[in-house]
């Protein structure tokens, strides 16, 4: 008993000394950059360079939100929720979960940031890879908010609306069967955490505090290419490419990966790309939800490099072909 | 003290976003205003999850020495210092909210929709609209309901190439990154400053009518001003798409 008073009372001081200590040198620095700073910013600001930084900021402050629900519901299915229950609601042939992996993507309602660490605890906890990467690529694109957004987005055109939910679901079931055929899990390298014994709250906050943090720095990551190819790349550069009907499918899903408008946004950007014959525009939304360059960080963070290469690329591709086939069919 | 390194970013994150969001409004430079509460709710809950995050770190310190299978090492994911680049600019140097220099580099866009009536406007004298409702009415409205009104309309000033002048507001739909730009074309003597790039101004003035409904001849859309007031920039310095 009196050893853990005594225990607490040095974990107290300890803890006032590190805060002081680190109050102190904070506001040192503090000081220091506020005073050297605008002098050295106001040769270094110019509005190429501002822009860029609220570009940046304004992807990570968006992200912020998404990445923490998601890190939330992959820490609690990695904590709380025992293997055997995916066992019990998934089928057991990889064949028949990727489509019903694929559809269970609606019921998570977010961005992309949200989607990747809870596909990665799926992959943790047993699920197959095959249905839990249909569920990476389907949950951000189907889902009913953004469904509900591209309604508002193109009032009067539920075909737009249509399309985008049979593309996506298509590219995400495709891509699903392919990494089950051609896969390999040599190229799939989850970050081995805590030992699995961990179970319970303090795995949980253990988890998600770690998932926070990687997946955080990685957003940045991309915040930051994308607020690059922001500035760089003029968006009236496009209005070149408006004549042709296949260059402007494949510039739309270039664009949808360099711009990395967030899922529940893109259909009011492509909405204004007016310029563009609706297949393109619907590229667009089906490429932009799958692959962008946040995602990529994102991805290659939590499933290594060699496999976010292989699978962007290969999903980028179906992704085009299944808006094309669903812009023939519906549009 | 590299242990406590998540703890110290998780704290460093959580403060940004409760700084930009609780303590005023400039969250409003980067995303849209119903993101406010989910934003108060992460920082609050990445503060709660840096301070226990911490308090395990210090308890593990002093007891048992703890095995780490972690393949991090102590100070947890290395990438994750990133997030002090964000994080310290809206502490220290907020970025400022989008202007000209983005207003320029954007053919102005707008919205594709079908010519037909729309809804009347409210009453009064001069009516307060958004360049958004603006252009739309002007463009694409059969009924015409601007015709005869008097307009009050908030925007920045961005030059053309021949001496035209607009009033500009960028428009986002999510965050500051899909900002695309809406612009009127501003006509008159009584408003004429000339005014430096992005000052801020309330116009007021009536519609002129140009071109024909829906075509590109009526666009950008044409005010003639019969005042000009400068002002300070809006708390939400964008519209609403």
């Amino acid at each position: 008993m009196g050893r853990a008073v005594g225990d607490g009372l040095r974990l107290a001081g300890r803890g006032l000394v590190y805060a002081v200590l680190g109050g102190v040198a904070l506001i040192a620095i503090a000081t220091v950059v506020s005073v050297l700073g605008p002098m050295v910013a106001l040769d270094l600001y110019t509005p190429p360079v501002a822009a860029w930084w609220t570009v940046f900021t304004a992807i990570a402050v968006q992200g912020i939100p998404f990445l923490l629900l998601g890190t939330v519901v992959s820490a609690a299915i990695g904590a709380f929720v025992p293997e055997r229950v995916f066992r019990r609601l998934l089928p057991r042939n990889p064949a028949l979960a990727v489509p019903v992996a694929g559809v269970a993507g609606a019921v998570l309602p977010g961005c992309e940031c949200a989607s990747v660490p809870v596909a990665g605890s799926l992959m943790r906890r047993g699920v197959a890879p095959a249905a839990a990467l249909a569920f990476l690529l389907s949950a951000p694109a189907i889902n009913p908010v953004v469904l509900v957004a591209t309604s508002i987005a193109f009032p009067g055109r539920p075909e737009m609306v249509l399309g985008r939910l049979v593309a996506s679901l298509a590219t995400a079931v495709v891509m699903g069967w392919l990494w089950a055929r051609f896969g390999r899990d040599e190229w799939l390298r989850l970050p081995e955490r805590h030992a699995p014994a961990a179970f319970g709250l303090r795995a949980f906050g253990a988890g998600l505090q770690h998932d926070f943090l990687h997946a955080g720095g990685f957003l940045v990551l991309g915040a930051a290419a994308a607020a690059t190819f922001n500035i760089v790349v003029p968006r009236s550069v496009l209005d070149v490419f408006t004549g042709s009907a296949w260059l402007s499918v494949l510039l739309l899903a270039v664009l949808a990966v360099v711009l990395c408008v967030c899922s529940e946004a893109d259909a009011f950007v492509a909405a204004s790309l007016s310029g563009f014959p609706p297949t393109a525009r619907l590229a667009f939304m089906v490429v932009g939800p799958m692959v962008d360059l946040k995602l990529i960080a994102l991805q290659a963070g939590t499933f290594g490099r060699s496999f976010a290469v292989r699978f962007t690329s290969v999903t980028w591709v179906v992704a085009v072909v299944s808006s094309v086939l669903a812009g023939w069919w519906l549009l | 003290m590299r242990r406590y390194g998540p703890a110290a970013l998780l704290l460093l994150t959580g403060g940004a976003v409760l700084r930009i969001t609780l303590f005023g409004d400039l969250y409003l430079r980067y995303v849209q205003p119903a993101l406010r509460p989910y934003l108060i709710v992460s920082g609050a809950a990445l503060m709660l999850l840096g301070l226990t995050t911490g308090l395990t770190t210090a308890a593990h310190h002093d007891g048992h020495g703890h095995g780490h299978g972690h393949g991090h090492g102590v100070g947890g994911p290395r990438v994750a210092w990133l997030l002090t680049l964000p994080a310290l600019a809206l502490l220290l140097f907020p970025p400022p909210a989008l202007g000209s220099y983005s207003a320029g580099r954007d053919a102005a866009q707008r919205a594709a929709q079908g010519v037909g009536a729309f809804p009347a406007l409210p009453a009064g004298n001069p009516v307060e609209l958004t360049l958004g409702e603006f252009s739309s009415r002007a463009m694409y409205d059969s009924g015409r309901s601007l015709k005869g009104r008097t307009v009050r309309m908030t925007g920045f000033v961005t030059h053309g190439d021949d001496g035209t002048w607009y009033l500009t507001r960028l428009q986002v739909s999510c965050c500051a990154a899909d900002a695309g730009t809406g612009k009127v074309e501003i006509r008159g003597t009584a408003a004429d400053g000339p005014w430096p790039a992005d000052t801020w101004l309330t116009v007021t003035g009536t519609w002129h009518p140009k071109g024909r409904l829906g075509t590109d001849a009526a666009w950008p859309p044409v005010l003639d001003a019969t005042s000009a007031k400068q002002v300070k920039q809006p708390a939400d310095p964008y519209e609403k798409r």
